[in-house]
């Protein structure tokens, strides 16, 4: 019995790896027709300089509106699950998980450092991730490693006990993560049906504004996808559920 | 350029092992990562073999890497980000359960109460 | 209005659905919330169909219609391709969504969070059925993956969680070798749409051409393994036993087929994937035959229901795959599509039926053992049910499944048969029927009468019988009688929109002609016979031994590599 599925995962793996080896190991040149386009023409049709923006938010910005629904479903099923572990109704109540320090383990050894450190650093990391936000589209970045950031920077606040701030309180999350969401759509939506929209035909000359559109969508979706990883991070935490 | 290949198809190949040769639903949910990564990573440096600069128009530079291909990984990557969250928080609940994180005890331990 | 701007509505309108269920979630109280969640729907699953329906001229006239999402150029941009198929997929989701979003009111799931993702999943099925892009694919395809992980997990039991789970890892590694596929045919040809890469494909070397079809292939098997054709459907039959009724309605009904349609695009790539299509055809009438024989060895009642979804997606496929080898493009290959996408209709229709009155008849007996439930109805007007509706229901169900005419699923199932008839696929289905006849005969014992307790006192409880479950079963059940009785109308209005010439092609006197009558005849009593030596000693004793046949996660991934195998067998000798 064990033999023969010793063998079941041998013979597998063997198939996977001849049909996987070839096209791992092609030395076939890589084609340059998209990346000579985009060099002529990227700059002039999106208005962004970064052309990783100018795809993710231009070209393909459908790929976009479809990764950002996977982060939202990923998100909704994890905190269901996890939510349902405290045998608590998700609708009934009002969800507001903070993290309480009566919760913590009490014996264990530690010191402040981690809440010192935390609570300095929470702030100048909320900003640097609306830098990322900002200028995703003319320099590497934009709306999803700038949104991973400011995660990381309520997450810090969350640590850090001492400060008094509603942005790690997750119903407050909730709702601005509603907010841009609905935004998002709206925007994409604009954007889709008049690609030609008022946004473009402002002239603003060739300041960090010219992308137009782009900052607006890096913003939204950083917005979003900051707030919806930090609820879910909260959540996995072990943060309260509270009634 | 061989070397290069032949490692991220070993990650690609561990990655698969560990997924189908391991009890454990954490290492099986690692390997599903190292799987995705492994196609992250063939598509972000076979695509970088083209160019030497970052694709970003501020100076003239004209051999830029080729950006289509980072902007498609960035989509894979959080798919892969939440694909990775899900299933772990599935895997918490079935701990807590179950009380295993083995497949076959916990396959076992269902089946034998439905 | 711009055909253009309405033929993304069918995408934005659910999204925008969506967004505004979710802002009410956060923002109002519990009763309007419930009133954003009907607007919701009104206008994210009702309003599509009447945009979509309003394309059916320019379907007509024009074939297809081509659009650039943001008007670039279109080797980079993403392109939207919207024809008869994704007419036909539109608003089926749309329309069978409904009945099971209605049920889910009183049973639940009824989250507004269910809600929303109902609705973003309606949105996704719409952008796969247009997109011609194969990057644009793998993400449609995980958010449609990931919503179905969502919703069968969302039952909070540990068996769901686990069936979730099983499927999730499943999947979505089998994801990665889709991603590692487009990784290949984007080296190769330096484009993502499916237009371009059939044009790139012509300029390359055997070499380089055969490292192409083995990209395709591992885009083709992963999108097979969602359709659950035969030795990749180990997950289904945990996945959609498990779910809660109105997600195993969903996910039977629709999602299974929708993959296999956005086949027939993927296949258009290449015509050397031709050769896969009469291997595939084989094996779609092995899956029906195998999966109708696993589901009259099962005891649990959803269990043996989604061995039927199984059974009835084999019946598809083998009829999708002769139209793709005989070319969509030709007569006799637009009546076998039209012939396999009647038939998901009408699949979607009465499984989704079948799903929700055995559903609810389990709920009320506490108990999913087929040989231990007797006496359903007697239990179920105990808890407020004056007429019997679940069983009427559950007997259109059973009745259209088993082809009994003037149900939906006898229309389907006759022309799907007919227009197979030479082949040997023909007999196999045949076969299948049967199969078919004995184990519904098997469910239905269920509402019979139970002797033992027949002197129970007859009192009505006070309890009201929840109003949603009538209206979602009697909708359903009507829209099998009518599907059925008005065929020959959808056969037209499907004929105009896959065939170019004037002619009417199907031939409409086949269903009820003397030999297929007969047919029915036979294969009622052949069922009958069949469920008679099934429950006789020596048939239980193999039907016990097949039910104990288990898979565990790594023979499916044994089986996963078993089918890339066969398949590039066929496609390189």
């Amino acid at each position: 019995m064990r033999k023969a599925k010793l063998l079941k995962v041998f013979l597998t793996i063997i198939i996977i790896t001849l049909a996987t080896f070839p096209i791992i190991m092609s030395n076939v040149s890589w084609p340059t027709f998209t990346r000579d386009y985009l060099f002529v023409n990227a700059l002039n049709e999106t208005g962004a300089s970064n052309t990783v923006s100018s795809i993710y938010l231009g070209y393909r910005l459908m790929d976009t509106l479809g990764e950002t629904l996977v982060l939202f479903v990923a998100i909704t099923g994890t905190m269901s699950i996890l939510l349902n572990l405290h045998k608590h109704e998700l609708e009934s109540v009002k969800t507001q998980s903070t993290l309480v320090p009566e919760k913590r383990v009490k014996n264990a050894l530690r010191t402040n450092l981690v809440e010192v450190v935390a609570s300095k650093l929470g702030p100048i990391i909320l900003l640097f991730g609306l830098y990322v936000m900002l200028f995703g589209h003319i320099s590497p970045g934009g709306g999803f490693q700038g949104g991973v950031i400011f995660a990381s920077a309520i997450v810090f606040l969350v640590l850090a006990t001492d400060v008094k701030t509603k942005i790690t309180n997750s119903h407050v999350l909730e709702r601005i993560e509603a907010i841009s969401f609905i935004s998002l759509i709206l925007i994409t939506t604009y954007v889709i049906f008049f690609p030609e929209g008022f946004f473009s035909t402002i002239d603003i000359g060739s300041s960090f504004l010219s992308a137009g559109i782009i900052i607006l969508l890096n913003i939204i979706i950083g917005i979003k996808v900051g707030t919806s990883i930090a609820v879910m991070i909260i959540a996995m935490m072990g943060g309260k559920h509270d009634n | 350029m061989i070397i290069e290949r032949v490692l991220i198809f070993l990650i690609f190949i561990t990655g698969f092992i560990g997924l189908i040769g391991v009890k454990n639903i954490i290492k099986k949910i690692i390997g599903l990562s190292l799987l995705n990564s492994s196609i992250v990573l063939l598509f972000i440096l076979e695509a970088s073999r083209i160019g030497d600069h970052a694709p970003i128009l501020v100076g003239q530079e004209k051999n830029i890497v080729d950006p289509v291909p980072q902007a498609l990984m960035l989509t894979a990557i959080v798919i892969g980000v939440c694909v990775t969250s899900l299933s772990l928080a599935m895997a918490v609940r079935l701990y807590k359960t179950t009380g295993s994180l083995d497949i076959t005890i916990i396959k076992e331990r269902i089946e034998n109460e439905s | 209005m711009n055909p253009d701007s309405l033929l993304l509505t069918p995408i934005f309108l659910p999204l925008l659905a969506a967004s505004i269920v979710l802002t009410s979630k956060s923002f109002l109280p519990v009763k309007a919330r419930r009133f954003s969640e009907y607007f919701g729907i009104l206008i994210g699953l009702l309003m599509p169909i009447i945009f979509v329906l309003l394309l059916y001229p320019y379907v007509i006239n024009q074939g297809s219609l081509f659009l650039v999402i943001g008007s670039y150029t279109p080797k980079i941009g993403i392109v939207y391709k919207f024809d008869s198929l994704s007419l036909v997929m539109i608003v089926l989701t749309n329309l069978l969504t409904l009945p099971a979003w209605i049920y889910s009111r009183t049973v639940g799931p009824s989250q507004s969070y269910f809600t929303a993702l109902i609705l973003i999943q309606s949105a996704t099925i719409a952008a796969i059925s247009m997109t011609n892009d194969i990057f644009n694919l793998f993400v449609c395809l995980e958010v449609m993956g990931l919503i179905a992980y969502v919703l069968i997990s969302s039952k909070q039991e540990k068996n769901a969680v686990f069936a979730a789970f099983n499927y999730m890892m499943y999947s979505s590694s089998s994801m990665v070798f889709f991603l590692l596929g487009s990784f290949g045919l984007y080296r190769l040809t330096g484009s993502l749409s499916y237009q371009e890469i059939t044009n790139a494909l012509l300029n390359l070397s055997s070499k380089e051409l055969n490292i192409a079809l083995i990209c395709l292939l591992l885009m083709i098997v992963p999108i097979l393994l969602r359709v659950a054709i035969m030795p990749l459907s180990n997950w289904l039959v945990g996945a959609h036993s498990k779910a809660p009724h109105a997600v195993s309605a969903l996910l039977s009904g629709i999602l299974i087929k929708i993959p296999l349609f956005v086949l027939v695009r993927v296949f258009s790539i290449s015509p050397i994937l031709k050769n896969l299509t009469f291997p595939l055809a084989y094996i779609g009438s092995a899956t029906a035959l195998i999966g109708v024989i696993f589901a009259l060895s099962q005891s649990d009642a959803k269990k043996l229901l989604a061995y039927h979804s199984i059974s009835q997606i084999g019946y598809i496929i083998t009829a999708w795959a002769m139209a793709l080898n005989v070319g969509i493009d030709t007569t006799p290959g637009a009546i076998l599509l039209i012939a396999a996408l009647f038939h998901t209709f009408s699949h979607a229709i009465f499984k989704g039926l079948l799903f929700l009155s055995i559903g609810t008849a389990t709920d009320a007996a506490e108990s999913r053992d087929v040989y231990k439930i007797r006496g359903v109805n007697s239990i179920l007007s105990q808890k407020g049910e004056r007429f019997p509706i679940t069983m009427i229901c559950f007997l259109v169900g059973a009745l259209s499944i088993m082809a009994i005419p003037p149900f939906n699923g006898f229309f389907s199932k006759t022309l799907l048969t007919y227009y197979l008839k030479p082949s040997i696929n023909y007999t196999i289905l045949s076969i299948a029927g049967v199969g078919t006849v004995a184990s519904f005969i098997k469910l239905s014992r269920i509402f019979l009468p139970n002797k033992q307790i027949k002197e129970q006192t007859k009192e009505f409880s006070k309890e009201k019988f929840p109003f949603s479950i009538h209206l979602s079963l009697i909708i359903l059940a009507l829209l099998a009688l009518l599907t059925g009785i008005f065929s020959q109308n959808i056969f037209e209005l499907l004929e105009n929109m896959f065939i170019s010439t004037s002619k009417r092609p199907i031939n409409k006197t086949i269903f009820f002609s003397q030999a297929n009558i007969i047919k029915t005849l036979y294969t009622v009593l052949g069922g009958v016979l069949l469920f008679v030596i099934a429950t006789s000693k020596v048939g239980s004793k193999v039907l016990h031994k097949l039910k104990g046949i288990k898979t565990d996660f790594t023979d499916q991934y044994f089986h996963f590599a078993i089918t890339i195998t066969l398949l590039s067998y066929f496609l390189f000798v």
